[in-house]
Formats: structure tokens, C-alpha cells, sequence
């Protein structure tokens, strides 16, 4: 039976694995977890409809904006470049798609969508072509300002909306039409849902036969060395700018997508750097050097932010904490933390063999708050020149 | 009023507006350049700075006499200038603070995770200021308006308010005294050898930690300074920290980023540039910072001067 | 007066004539109706801090105030309502969907124009009323939502807003002395929509020539550029749609740069700013401000005691004077719960959210705003305050004097017309 390969089933190093593509194979505990992942997205309008406090729309929104993270993690983890303007793509393709809607009266969900790809590709180009001149905190600068830039331009122009934005309801269904159907608002928000499913997913195994593939190493291997890449013979300007305009591709996805789902498309929410940062953030929470971690990571952080404004008025500070314990608790993200050999894991193991465990931690708190209020007093004093 | 007149007076509000964005980028820069950290909270800061100038400010302006004569408007300038300045100072210790407690542990660390902790302290700052001073947006009273009751370019026929004349002057002086301070006094020195070459500062002898946490303290104490200077014409309010942040990016991307004589030049630039273009065409006001940047960045990419180390 | 505002006590505490009303006065028919015991969730989406929060505590207070009143006078057919508010922030439409799930009955605000436009078809999908505070944009019942069943918008609407404007400076300059009119508006729509509609109206009242159109971003530091070319075009009106902060910057900015001796300011919204303005800068701008449909001290309190009764509950509560947002979103409490209880007593029973909003539609009702319309198109319609801003001293506040009021058909196109039509056909 083992020696026999099933369709589907392949046999390496005595383990039974998961063939989903190829190259791609899963072992016995990956694919339940993937399954069991994709169960519970799949499951989540159901749930949506019995709890009142999860909402479709958030964790919707929360795919989207982990999606646009995956785009942005194909830079971040391979190339080590930290882009600080992915609202750029997100909003463009958000509002490609809302431009067609509202003013050409565009229908089809196909056509929005690839329309939107078509003019992300050609903003990532050029924002690309101009920022990567520079590495290093240089480029993240540079991809702020041209995001912020296009901000502008959108927030001052009347043919965009302006500040009041564009409303995606075309045609007489006043809504984009999926496959030519017109469907009621629920059914409408419950098939965009699963048709985000369904592209997500190919998008991730996109994602991972790129960075699998002889491209993908050559971005890691400028990500660790630029120069010895360009002695190697890597078209590093070359490659590292088809890494950027496929990433920003994934954002511009994500915002059309992003855009048919809320109906309306305003420069705020979409365009605005603090959005990029959102992207950006939700990769690391996540854990960007994972593939599933910005996803994970955007769902997480938009769930975050619509829950934390219904239970506390300093729902910030509560990401912001959120961002504290991922950078010094946490460094490999949720994702990264939870498999073997991760923080998470070894705590969760720990206080799983002795629960006594949590009063170390809770000492250790302590211990290191008084050490560090030691050391402020003692820093304010020299700094002072106070004795 | 003639057009030279126009000239001049968009001309001035062009600098005052260049100082304005320049005491808010020093900050910034300094700690970019020295410690290689840019600081999203820098933002939440200067707000931080208006805050505690509105009740600093506002304490001190109540002990003295309204400036109705030349002698008690004058007290009431230096009684401002005072609470501005010990705002700064009191920003001092939170930047010790911040940089001791969340910064020293991560210097090694990949640059991405400084961006995100500075990113979360701005989300922090911001609800602390809310919890201290409210949600709702605050207005320093008769600051503005006292020191504006001293009669100084009106002497010359020319409409301009002598608050705008008080920050053009404190930004000079500003100038000088940290130009000054990096290049004739030991310290700065130091701090300037150690953005050079950390490594050959320590083996000269440089506690490189404390000189981190002195640069970092001097980014808050400008930061503070800048925001209890920008209270009294308009408002303190939550959400005010986002647009000086991203100038002070445009400012220091223009200079050449870390370069404090880059930042000095570009934050003039941007500031006159910006109110001509309004002047000529007011539509520009959103983007025209962001215009003027790509303009500079596609005939120099590298910005107008060099980094920190290379700065005389 | 029972019968005058709608025969219930409900009515009276709600249009503020409590004073008015014996102690056993009700005349509930509560015995006759089958109404559940608990009490109605109603929820309230404004801007709770930062800058906008200058207009949104003043709804989130005026909603506050009425529910009080609608608690202290027995509920709405009996029912208590209690009131969940939240800041309206990015997320209009997952704060609407969030108060459905919840199980609100009623929906309140946004402040936010951009906001409510893409609220308001999703308020038509979810069938939950609401009643809009603010969220001014014209264009909402004429493009956004055409033909409206659940959303309704208390506050006059932008057009309504800048022909009063308009008319405003008409009246008290006269027509043949506006020749040159200059604006300095927010740098967003909002700001954009007020000076199209200020321009047109004044151009076809006057025939004056605009000679600057200036565009601070919201939240400026600095508005002095703009300033600066109002003092050398010197024009005879110069209109203002800053609100909340950015009004205090330019009047300071302003008095600072003597803009006042050049040009008389006109501002839809400049009221707004009434706790935050200091004494010589009101005395040296002089300026005319708009109050949208609300200000406390008209009708004069010698006519109409109810304006007197919310300043005085204002201040005793929250410590602020009450500014027209306050009434926003005291109204849109108002027009809904009076309209519920119309309706309890017609169909004998608590009534759905399509009858609800159904009898909204052309219910006419009284707040201590004076009497207000929820017309056919859904939007609200109400008189309109103008007045010259000068300084009170035992307010410790600027005041409105001179008031005009500018009636509804004065100020919105007739049912069917476009602004921009209905302008152009003076």
C-alpha cells in the first residue's frame, strides 16, 4: 500500500504526503491543518449568521488586506525590502474597479477585476522603476511618498470623488454582477466571499511556486547580498522590480476585491499611509517569514480593530500592544511562533507539563519592569547631568 | 497692497512655515541619521509636545499680567517661550524612557521590526495623550493673540504677525545652536563620530549606549519643543501628529536622508515652495510637498546632500 | 400645546415644553396597544475624538439629551430606549452592519458626508432605519440613493445650507454692494460642494465676480497663504465652510493677518467653533455665521422657552454651549421616537421597520428647534439660522444676533430638481 503511489498521495523519506501541486506536498499533519483552515473559512457566513460579534464583512476585509500582506511579503521576506506604500496598489486596484463602476457603469465582477490588475501592474511598474533605485530606509521613504502622492492626487480630484468617494453599484442591480447573475445583497456578500476564498487560495499556491521556483532563490539571494548576487549574474534590478509589480498585482487584486465588497471606495481607508502600515504590520504579526502569516496576520489585525472599538475607546493602544508583544515576545509572528521550536510553542508546552509556570512569568514581569524603571531613572539622570 | 508687498508677505509665511516643518524634521533626523531608526512615533511626540504646552503654557500665561503694555506683552512672550521650552524638557525624560526600555533591546535586530515598534508606540502615544487630555480637540487661549498684540513688522507698514516673526527667529536660533552643538562641542562630536563608525567609537572609548539614549532624548526634546511652539495659532487634537510626520518624511527624503543641514535646506524649500505654489495655484495644497519632492528626487535621487557623517 | 406638538407627553418633553404640561396630563393610550416590556436598542454611530469629535460629542450630547427626556416622560409608547454610541471612525458601514447584529431597533448618524454616502444604500439592504444626523452631501437622495425606504437624514442638506448662506449676505449687505466674493474651504468634498453651491447662489443673487478660491487641508496648521490673498483681493464677502478646529485656526490666522479690515466673512458652519473662540478675535472677525437648523437662543426665548431650556441643560450636563450639531443629533432621536409612537398607536402595536419608516416619511414634528418636516424624499427639511457672531459675556461665549431665518422652500429645490438646476433657473 505505501509503496503504491495513490493519485493525489506521494511517498517520500517513509512519510505519506499530500501532492497539491507540483513540488508542493504536504505532510500528514500540514494537510489536516489545511483542511481544517480552509473548513473554517469556509464555514465562516455560517458562523457569521449565529454570533453576533463576528461579522462577515470583517473577516472578508480581513482576507483582503492579508492577501495584499502575502503580495507585500514576496519583497519583505525574500528581497529584505520594506515597503511602506502598498495602500498605493490596494487603492489603485480599489479604485480602477470603482471608476468602471461609477463611471462607465462596468457590471461584470470579471472584467472589474482584471481591469484592476491590468492598472496595478502599470502603478507597481512605475512606482517600482522610480523607488528601487534606493534600498534600506531610503525605499521604504520613497514608496510612502508615492502613496501618499497618490493620495493626494485622488482626495483632490472630483473625478475620483474626492474625499466623499465612488460608490460600486452598477447597472440596475446596483451591484457587480457575478458570473451575469444578479443576486440579492446576502447571497451577493456570501458568493464574493467564497469566490475570495477561491482566489486566495490560488494565490497561494501561486505565491508558493514563485518563491519555490529558481526566481524565487535568486530573490533571496539579493535579499541577503546584493553584490554577491550581481556577481553571480542575477539581473538583481531586474528581478527585484518583477518582485515588486507582482506584489503590488496582489494588492491591486485585494483592493478590487475590497472594493466590490464595501460598495464603496473612499481615499481614507484604502489610500491612506497609515494603510500601508496596517499592510505591513499585518505581515509581521503574522509572521513574514511564512508564507499563511500575513494572512493570518490580516485577519487577525482587522478582527483586532473592529473588536477593540466595541470593547474599549483605546482600541489603538490595544494594537499597539498587540504589535509590542509580537516584536519583543514574538519576532517569527503568530504563524512562525506556533510551530515547533516557536515561543509559543515552547510556553504553551511549558505551562502544559507544569501550570506553576505562569508565576514565573508573572515574576520575570516584574522583575524586568523594575529593571527597567532602574535603568530610565538612572538614564534621566546622566542625560540631565543630575548626580 | 502692491505686489511686492504680496511677494513678500507669501514669501514670509513660506519661511515661517519652512521653520515650523524644520523644528519638527530635526528631531527626526537626528535620530534617523545617528541611531538609523525612523521613528513613526515622532509624530505622536510633537503632538505629545502640544498637549503638555497646552496645560504648561496655559498655567504659566494665567500667572502673569494680559499683555496690554509694551512691558507686560513682552513678559507674556518670554512667559510662552518659557512653557515651550520646559515642555522640551520634559520630553527629555519620556525619549530616555522609550529609548531605554524599547529601542536598546532591538538595535541588532532587523530594521522591519524597529519600524513596527515605532508604529505601535504611535498607536500608544496617541491614547495616552487621550487619556490624559480627552478626545476632544484643545485650544490655548490668548497665546496666539498676546504675542501677536506686540507691535513689530506693522512698524514697517507690513501686515504680518509678530507670533510668525517669534518662530522665525526661535528656528534661527535653533539652527545655530545645533549646528553649534555637533560641531564645536565635544558631545556632538562624539554623536557625530559614532554615526560615523559606531565600532570606532567604542574603541575609542565611547559609551555608544549613552549616546544613544542622549540622541534619541534630543529627537523627543525637539519634537516637544516644535509641538509646544505650533499650539498657539491653531489647536491640540488626537489626530494631529499624522500630517507632520509625513512632511517631516518629504523634508527629509528632499535633504538627504540623517543629513541635518539637508533637512534645514529642504524644510525652507518645501516651505516657500509650497506657499508660492498655493498662492499661484491653490488647488495644489495637498500634493504639493509630494510634487516638490519628486521633482528633487528624479534630478538627485540621493537628495540634496549627503548622510550624517559627511555633514561639516 | 399637547394638541400643537402631536398630543403625547412623549411630543411635549420632546419639543421641550415640559414646563407646559400638567403632572397627569398623559394621554397615553398605552392600556389599548400590545408593546414589548424591554427597551428599545438604539445605536449611534459619530465621531466620539479627534478633530471632528468638536461635532460629534455635540451629537452624541444632543441624542443623550433626548433620549433623557424620552426616558423621563415614560419611553416611547412605554419603552425605555437605551442608547449604545460609537466613534463612526473609517467604518460606517461595519458600524451599521455591527448595530443590525446586535439587534438595534434604530440606527442613528453619521457626522461624516463621505460616511453616509456609502452608508445609506447598505442601511436600504439591511432594512434597520436610520436616521441620519448629519452627513450633509446633497447628492445623497438624488444619485446615492435615489428612491430611499430606510435611510432619513434630520439636518438640512448642503444646498439648503449655502443658499442660506447666500442669502444671508444678500440681507445684510444688499445685493449692489457684493461685487467680489472670495472663499477659504476645506480641502476636502464637503468643502468643495459648499463653495460650488455658495458661488452659483451668490452669482445669480448678485452677479459678483469670485476673485479667489482658496482650499485649506483639514486640520491646517496654517491657512495663512489664503489669508494673505483675501487681504489683497479685498473682496466684499468672503465664505467660509470650516467647521470645529479649523474654524479657530483661520479666525485666529485671520485677526493675526487683519483680514477682517479686507473682507466680510460669511461661514456655514463657523458656529460650530462656539467653545472654542476667545473674545477679540469674535469682536475683530464680526463675521455671519450659519447654525444649520438649530440655534439656542431663536425663536427669541421670550417666544419660545424650549432653546433657552437646552442651552441651560448643556451647559448644567456637559458644560459646552449647545451648537447646531447638538440638535443633529437630538432631532434625529426626536423625529424617530415621535414618529414610533404615532404609529404604536395606529396599528396597535409595536410597529416594523417598514412602517416605521413609512409613517417617517412627510412627518412633521416639533423639537426645541421650532417644528421640522421629514419629507417625502426622505430628507429632513427645517428652518435655517443666520446671525451675526459677536461676542456674549455672560455666556462667556460667542452669541448669534440679527438672526434671519431662511424658510425650507427658500432653500432646497423643489422634489425632482437637481441644485444646480433649480439655481440656474432664478
Amino acid at each position: 500500500m505505501s509503496n503504491r503511489s495513490l493519485p493525489g498521495l506521494v511517498s517520500r523519506d517513509g512519510e505519506t504526503r499530500v501532492r497539491v501541486t507540483k513540488g508542493l506536498e504536504l505532510t500528514k499533519r500540514q494537510s489536516m491543518l489545511a483542511l481544517v483552515g480552509l473548513l473554517v473559512v469556509f464555514a465562516i457566513p455560517d458562523i457569521a449568521t449565529v454570533t453576533p460579534s463576528l461579522q462577515l464583512t470583517v473577516v472578508h476585509q480581513g482576507l483582503l488586506f492579508g492577501l495584499a500582506a502575502v503580495g507585500l511579503n514576496l519583497l519583505l521576506r525574500h528581497t529584505r525590502l520594506v515597503s511602506f506604500g502598498h495602500a498605493a496598489f490596494f487603492g489603485t486596484g480599489a479604485y480602477t474597479a470603482a471608476v468602471l463602476a461609477a463611471k462607465f457603469d462596468v457590471a461584470s465582477f470579471s472584467l472589474l477585476l482584471i481591469a484592476a490588475m491590468v492598472v496595478a501592474t502599470l502603478v507597481a511598474a512605475i512606482v517600482g522603476y522610480l523607488s528601487l533605485r534606493h534600498t534600506g530606509l531610503y525605499f521604504s521613504l520613497l514608496t510612502l511618498a508615492f502613496g501618499q502622492l497618490l493620495y493626494a492626487l485622488v482626495q483632490g480630484q472630483s473625478f475620483f470623488g474626492s474625499s466623499d468617494g465612488l460608490p460600486v453599484r452598477p447597472g440596475a442591480a446596483r451591484q457587480p454582477l457575478i458570473f451575469g447573475l444578479a443576486l440579492d445583497s446576502e447571497a451577493y456578500a456570501v458568493i464574493l466571499y467564497y469566490l475570495t476564498v477561491i482566489i486566495l487560495v490560488v494565490s497561494l499556491v501561486v505565491m508558493w511556486r514563485l518563491v519555490n521556483s529558481p526566481f524565487g532563490n535568486a530573490l533571496d539571494a539579493i535579499g541577503q547580498d546584493r553584490t554577491r548576487a550581481q556577481f553571480i549574474g542575477i539581473p538583481v534590478q531586474r528581478y527585484v522590480w518583477i518582485a515588486f509589480v507582482i506584489s503590488g498585482v496582489y494588492g491591486g487584486v485585494a483592493g478590487a476585491l475590497y472594493a466590490m465588497v464595501q460598495q464603496h471606495v473612499r481615499p481614507g481607508p484604502v489610500l491612506y499611509f497609515l494603510r500601508s502600515g496596517d499592510i505591513l504590520f499585518m505581515a509581521i504579526l503574522g509572521g513574514f517569514q511564512t508564507l499563511l502569516g500575513p494572512l493570518v496576520g490580516g485577519v487577525l489585525l482587522v478582527f483586532l480593530q473592529d473588536v477593540g472599538r466595541d470593547v474599549t475607546a483605546y482600541f489603538d493602544a490595544l494594537t499597539g500592544v498587540a504589535l509590542l508583544i509580537i516584536v519583543f515576545g514574538l519576532p517569527r509572528g503568530l504563524v512562525g511562533s506556533l510551530r515547533a521550536g516557536g515561543l509559543l510553542a515552547a510556553a504553551t508546552r511549558d505551562f502544559r507539563e507544569n501550570p506553576a509556570v505562569v508565576g514565573e512569568w508573572i515574576s520575570a514581569a516584574v522583575t524586568g519592569i523594575v529593571e527597567a524603571t532602574r535603568n530610565w531613572l538612572r538614564d534621566v539622570q546622566s542625560i540631565l547631568g543630575v548626580r | 497692497m502692491t505686489g511686492l508687498e504680496t511677494f513678500v508677505t507669501h514669501t514670509l509665511h513660506g519661511i515661517q512655515y519652512g521653520f515650523v516643518l524644520f523644528l519638527i524634521a530635526s528631531g527626526l533626523t537626528i535620530v534617523l541619521g545617528i541611531l538609523d531608526v525612523l521613528n513613526l512615533a515622532h509624530g505622536e511626540l510633537f503632538a505629545l509636545g502640544a498637549y503638555v504646552g497646552f496645560t504648561i503654557i496655559g498655567y504659566l500665561t494665567g500667572l502673569v499680567a494680559p499683555p496690554t503694555t509694551l512691558s507686560t506683552q513682552l513678559v507674556f512672550l518670554g512667559v510662552v517661550l518659557l512653557g515651550a521650552a520646559l515642555t522640551a524638557a520634559i520630553l527629555v525624560p519620556v525619549g530616555v524612557f522609550l529609548e531605554t526600555t524599547f529601542f536598546k533591546p532591538i538595535y541588532g535586530r532587523d530594521e522591519v521590526y524597529q519600524i513596527v515598534l515605532t508604529f505601535a508606540l504611535l498607536l500608544i502615544i496617541k491614547d495616552v495623550n487621550k487619556l490624559i487630555w480627552g478626545p476632544s480637540p484643545l485650544r490655548l487661549q490668548d497665546a496666539y493673540g498676546g504675542i501677536n498684540s506686540i507691535p513689530v513688522l506693522s512698524r514697517v507698514g507690513l501686515t504680518y504677525p509678530t507670533y510668525n516673526v517669534v518662530i522665525i527667529v526661535i528656528g534661527l536660533v535653533t539652527v545655530a545652536g545645533l549646528f553649534w552643538f555637533f560641531n564645536r562641542t565635544k558631545t556632538g562630536r562624539i554623536i557625530r563620530a559614532t554615526a560615523i563608525n559606531r565600532e570606532m567609537a567604542t574603541a575609542i572609548g565611547v559609551n555608544t549606549g549613552r549616546t544613544f539614549t542622549l540622541v534619541f532624548a534630543l529627537g523627543a526634546f525637539f519634537a516637544g519643543f516644535a509641538g509646544a511652539l505650533a499650539l498657539p495659532p491653531r489647536f491640540a487634537s488626537l489626530d494631529m501628529g499624522a500630517n507632520p510626520l509625513v512632511l517631516s518624511f518629504v523634508v527629509i527624503v528632499i535633504g538627504g536622508l540623517g543629513s541635518l543641514r539637508g533637512a534645514f535646506v529642504a524644510a525652507l524649500l518645501v516651505g516657500v515652495l509650497s506657499r508660492w505654489a498655493i498662492w499661484q495655484y491653490p488647488p495644489a495644497e495637498l500634493a504639493a510637498p509630494f510634487a516638490i519632492m519628486a521633482i528633487v528626487l528624479l534630478v538627485r535621487p540621493e537628495g540634496l546632500f549627503g548622510t550624517w557623517g559627511e555633514m561639516g | 400645546m399637547l394638541k400643537a406638538i402631536g398630543g403625547t407627553a412623549l411630543a411635549a418633553s420632546l419639543a421641550g415644553c415640559t414646563a407646559l404640561l400638567g403632572d397627569d396630563e398623559s394621554s397615553q393610550s398605552e392600556g389599548a396597544v400590545d408593546v414589548p416590556d424591554e427597551p428599545v436598542q438604539a445605536g449611534l454611530q459619530t465621531f466620539t475624538e479627534g478633530a471632528a469629535a468638536v461635532l460629534g460629542l455635540q451629537t452624541q450630547y444632543g441624542a443623550e439629551l433626548a433620549v433623557q427626556r424620552i426616558n423621563d416622560a415614560g419611553g416611547v409608547a412605554g419603552r425605555e430606549i437605551q442608547l449604545d454610541v460609537v466613534h463612526e471612525a473609517d467604518a460606517h458601514v461595519e458600524n451599521y452592519k455591527q448595530f443590525v447584529d446586535e439587534g438595534k431597533d434604530v440606527t442613528f448618524g453619521p457626522t461624516s458626508s463621505g460616511g453616509h454616502a456609502a452608508l445609506a444604500p447598505e442601511v436600504e439592504n439591511q432594512g434597520v432605519v436610520n436616521v441620519g444626523t448629519d452627513g450633509t452631501v446633497t447628492t445623497l437622495y438624488e444619485e446615492t440613493v435615489p428612491d430611499p425606504t430606510y435611510s432619513f437624514r434630520f439636518q438640512n442638506h448642503d444646498v439648503m445650507e449655502c443658499v442660506a448662506a447666500a442669502r444671508a449676505a444678500v440681507d445684510r449687505l444688499g445685493a449692489d454692494n457684493i461685487d467680489t466674493v472670495a472663499g477659504i474651504n476645506p480641502n476636502y468634498a464637503f468643502g468643495k460642494d459648499e463653495f460650488s453651491v455658495f458661488k452659483s447662489a451668490i452669482q445669480k443673487l448678485t452677479g459678483a465676480e469670485v476673485v479667489y478660491e482658496g482650499y485649506p487641508d483639514l486640520l491646517a496648521e496654517d491657512m495663512s497663504t489664503h489669508i494673505t490673498e483675501v487681504n489683497d483681493k479685498q473682496p466684499d464677502v468672503t465664505f467660509s465652510s470650516n467647521w470645529g478646529g479649523d474654524v479657530t485656526t483661520l479666525l485666529n490666522q485671520a485677526a493675526a493677518n487683519n483680514m477682517f479690515e479686507n473682507t466680510q466673512l460669511v461661514g456655514s458652519v463657523l458656529y460650530s467653533a462656539v467653545n472654542d473662540l476667545s473674545k477679540d478675535v469674535v469682536e475683530q472677525a464680526n463675521a455671519v455665521s450659519g447654525s444649520r437648523n438649530f440655534y439656542w437662543g431663536e425663536p427669541t426665548p421670550s417666544r419660545w422657552e424650549p432653546g433657552k431650556q437646552v442651552l441651560q441643560d448643556a451647559r448644567d450636563q456637559w458644560d459646552i454651549v449647545p451648537s447646531a450639531h447638538f440638535m443633529s443629533g437630538y432631532g434625529a432621536v426626536a423625529a424617530w421616537a415621535t414618529a414610533v409612537e404615532k404609529t404604536v398607536n395606529l396599528v396597535g402595536g409595536w410597529p416594523s421597520q417598514e412602517q416605521i419608516a413609512t409613517a417617517l416619511e412627510g412627518h412633521g414634528f416639533y423639537t426645541p428647534a421650532g417644528y421640522h418636516v421629514m419629507g417625502q424624499g426622505h430628507q429632513g427639511l427645517s428652518n435655517a439660522y443666520y446671525g451675526d457672531m459677536v461676542w456674549d459675556d455672560d455666556l462667556g461665549a460667542p452669541a448669534l444676533e440679527n438672526i434671519s431665518m431662511h424658510s425650507p422652500p427658500e432653500l432646497a429645490p423643489p422634489p425632482g430638481t437637481t441644485a444646480s438646476e433649480w439655481i440656474s433657473s432664478w
